[in-house]
């Protein structure tokens, strides 16, 4: 007979696997990552190039990126795209502060033949003066749009801010769209692009054939050369409110300087994040939303990078209960560093981070990503290893530790908009 | 191909399993056959509302979500005009606990004041965020009752303000569980590694004894057709005019339905649908143009939108667009055209295939629509299309009578 006030029994993950992809390098000294052994026909190829939005001036590293395959002196931009169209294959840009990822995905007998068509487009790219204007005047719209949102006003405010003086606080600003030209992206996509491949991750069961091809094609590219970002940290401290008339939410970013997971306290420093605000459980999210009904949703965050981390807290909440949320984040804070975590609560949470750990290793896509991500910063797959060994082992007073050393109001930088 | 198994329980809960040996992971999806359809039109946004009370403790159960993190799973849930569906996606060898909390809440809710208190107040926050404090963000809170008037699709699933919300009574919460939460009225979809009779097992042990409950028939008043065309100008403080062109077409089911998916993808497409390199490129009228469909389980629409460029107009906009569009119904799309939409459907559907949480749903989802099988002969059916299909749908559709216009004009524009 099933009695319903008993949990069923819970079983602990005693492995994960965390599956190499093949590495094969280039001759031009790239590094190329593969993953097969797909059980569907999908394939994918991410190209990582030295083309982020803080290399040189944002403006013109977002344009380049958004005008790769917009006309060479044969094709035109609806050619090449009709060309991707025609293979059934989708194309995507993004840009971080470091890097540009060109993204292609097809199906696995069309990829070699989208790739062609994206290099050829790239490799001749004229950047026409049209398309650049046609693209600045939509982009300038977007921007102004984004400007009437309260959680784009907060964001831009603490980048600015938390990155003060430093490469990392350049950012776009309206009147850029006016003052940039063919030239500019022309000179970037050379240097950047041309000789700045950085790393190449590649997915699905490629045919032996195909796979030599791809890398001929890739080994046209000249890698790029890292010089040390000169990278100053002086982060402002303390609260900055803009005003914005009419709104009825504001949106608030509080944070800090922190450290990637190069740093000897990131493991354990992940577990306290969750226990603050990464996951549904949290405590963040069980006062501010599930005890006070202030907000939709908050949470905090560790935000890597090559050279950097930082700590964020992001929430939008009624303008009326603004301060009232600062008073409980604080709060929350002091619980931290006052009080032991419960060994009840510290169990649920260990539980958790290994299961979404298991979660973030399954199917060979999240996989090759979550080796891109130890990769970046140069470390291999028994990260993770030491990672759930660090959470097996964390105890409550270490955490308290870590809180009285990190989560100290007084050094947060406190942005709120709206 | 997706292949699965199916029972029925003595309840009437219908139960759907797909093996997958290669993921240590599990998920458990329930979907409802409820949505904001089915909402009294004094009582909107009751059913998302109540998605959120789902989480709030069940009889027996304080708190849903800590025992699933605590078995490493996690959860969630989403609210349509048709359907509630939540999930749990947890390590398979913790399948009992997803499993014994979502029957838990099938069986009964603890309905606590401080839940549905809290919860109102989270709601009305998110009707803020994501509708009241962004720029166009209640445009579709006003298209829905420009294009139907008789039909519950006229109001969004947030409800139509703040107020109803705030009136929702504990006595209401209560007999909307009673109404729409019971087996009979739900579709339990299980992905992961098991064996069939395991799962069969353990479906009955912790779904087997909750009570049937007879399934209410749904008596919705159907929207009479459009006679003429309507439209609606709204004034506001944002940087560019935006428009929302909305054609009304049939149901999901309908088979004019994969016609309207792959023509709103040919208008729809970047950079080289016609819209765009007509209105966008050529004529430099429009700032963004796209093309899509609501996909609903009753009539639905076809929707064309965008923003003009500034010192563009709306007059400019029309004279422009209609022409285009009256093309679409006059003359057939190439056949190459429609092989590259089928190919480019074919590739996203492949990756969509690749998450087991997409499985789970879209299996769940087909069985509401009459059967799970359905969701493997999609794909021949969108084989079958052909060019003057899509034209047919075309010269059925775009007409202005069939057409509701809802224009978000920029200030600076209106001077």
């Amino acid at each position: 007979m099933l009695n319903r006030s008993q949990a069923p029994a819970i079983h602990g993950i005693e492995h994960i696997a965390f599956v190499q992809p093949q590495i094969n390098k280039l001759k031009n000294g790239v590094d190329l990552f593969w993953r097969n052994g797909i059980f569907n026909e999908t394939s994918k190829i991410e190209l990582h190039f030295k083309a982020g939005s803080c290399i040189e001036q944002p403006i013109v590293a977002s344009l380049c990126a958004g005008l790769l395959i917009s006309g060479t002196a044969h094709k035109n931009a609806r050619q090449i795209q009709k060309a991707l169209d025609a293979l059934g294959a989708y194309y995507d840009v993004s840009l971080s502060q470091d890097e540009a990822i060109v993204s292609i995905y097809a199906l696995k007998d069309q990829l070699l033949a989208a790739y062609t068509v994206f290099h050829e487009s790239l490799f001749a790219a004229t950047f026409p003066t049209k398309e650049l204007q046609d693209l600045c005047a939509e982009r300038r719209q977007k921007f102004l749009v984004q400007q009437e949102k309260v959680s784009f006003l907060a964001q831009r405010q603490f980048q600015k801010s938390l990155f003060a003086n430093s490469v990392y606080a350049k950012q776009i600003q309206l009147e850029d769209y006016d003052n940039v030209s063919v030239t500019d992206l022309q000179a970037f996509h050379q240097k950047n692009y041309l000789k700045g491949l950085v790393e190449v991750f590649v997915v699905g069961d490629l045919q032996g054939a195909d796979f030599q091809e791809l890398q001929d094609l890739l080994n046209t590219y000249q890698k790029a050369s890292f010089d040390a970002i000169d990278f100053d940290w002086q982060n402002e401290q303390g609260a900055i409110h803009l005003e914005q008339e009419n709104a009825l939410q504001s949106a608030v970013r509080i944070g800090r300087p922190l450290f990637n997971k190069t740093h000897p306290d990131f493991c354990d420093f992940s577990i306290l994040n969750t226990i603050l605000g990464d996951y549904f459980g949290s405590r963040l999210m069980s006062n501010i939303r599930e005890d006070k009904g202030y907000t939709y949703g908050i949470g905090s965050y560790i935000v890597e990078h090559q050279n950097y981390g930082y700590f964020v807290i992001g929430t939008e909440v009624g303008v009326q209960t603004r301060t009232a949320t600062f008073e409980e984040i604080q709060r929350e804070f002091d619980r931290l560093k006052n009080e032991l975590v419960p060994q009840e609560e510290l169990a649920l949470v260990q539980n958790y981070m290994l299961g979404q750990l298991l979660k973030s290793a399954d199917g060979p896509y999240a996989m090759l990503d979550l080796f891109a991500n130890v990769q970046q910063n140069g470390l291999g797959l028994d990260f993770y290893d030491q990672l759930i060994d660090r959470i097996r082992k964390i105890t409550p007073e270490r955490i308290q530790e870590l809180a009285k050393r990190y989560l100290i109001w007084e050094e947060m930088l406190i942005i709120s908009a709206g | 191909m997706i292949s699965y198994e199916s029972f029925t329980l003595n309840n009437g809960l219908r139960v759907l399993f797909h093996r997958e040996p290669s993921s240590p992971m599990a998920v458990v999806n329930v979907l409802y056959d409820v949505g904001a359809r089915d909402e009294d039109a004094e009582r909107t946004g009751f059913a998302h509302l109540f998605e959120h009370l789902m989480f709030g403790g069940s009889k027996h159960i304080a708190d849903f979500d800590a025992p699933l993190q605590a078995a490493g799973g996690q959860s969630n849930a989403f609210t349509s005009n048709d359907i509630t569906n939540y999930y749990d996606i947890l390590p398979a060898q913790n399948i009992d606990t997803a499993l014994w909390l979502e029957s838990d809440r099938m069986l009964s809710l603890a309905f606590t004041d401080k839940s549905l208190e809290v919860q109102r107040q989270v709601v009305i926050e998110e009707f803020k965020q994501r509708y009241l404090n962004q720029p166009y963000g209640d445009a579709w809170l006003h298209l829905r009752p420009l294009v139907y008037k008789k039909h519950p699709y006229r109001w969004a699933t947030i409800g139509k303000n703040i107020k109803q919300i705030q009136e929702a009574s504990m006595q209401e919460v209560k007999a909307f569980f009673k109404q729409h939460y019971h087996p009979g009225n739900a579709i339990l979809c299980i992905i992961g590694n098991f064996e069939l009779e395991t799962i069969k097992q353990k479906v009955a042990h912790y779904f087997g004894n909750i009570p049937a409950q007879k399934k209410a028939t749904r008596k919705l008043t159907s929207e009479p057709p459009q006679k003429q065309f309507r439209t609606k100008t709204l004034i506001r403080k944002v940087p560019a005019t935006a428009f929302y062109y909305a054609f009304r077409m049939g149901k999901r089911t309908d088979s004019d339905f994969y016609q309207a998916d792959l023509l709103s993808d040919f208008l729809g497409n970047e950079k080289t649908s016609p819209l765009y390199i007509e209105l966008k490129k050529k004529k430099k009228i429009c700032a963004e143009i796209t093309a899509y469909i609501t996909a609903s389980f009753d009539d639905g629409l076809f929707i064309i939108s965008g923003k003009l460029q500034s010192g563009k107009t709306i007059e400019q906009l029309e004279a422009a667009l209609w022409p285009l569009l009256e093309k679409t119904a006059a003359k057939a799309i190439s056949k190459s055209s429609l092989n590259e939409l089928k190919l480019k459907l074919r590739t996203s559907r492949a990756f969509q295939d690749q998450g087991l949480l997409n499985r789970a749903m879209n299996l769940a989802y087909f069985e509401l629509l009459g059967s799970a099988q359905q969701l493997n002969k999609e794909a021949e059916k969108y084989q079958q299309i052909k060019t003057k299909d899509l034209q047919e749908f075309a010269l059925q559709t775009f007409r202005k009578t069939n057409c509701s216009r809802l224009i978000i004009q920029s200030q600076q524009d209106a001077k």
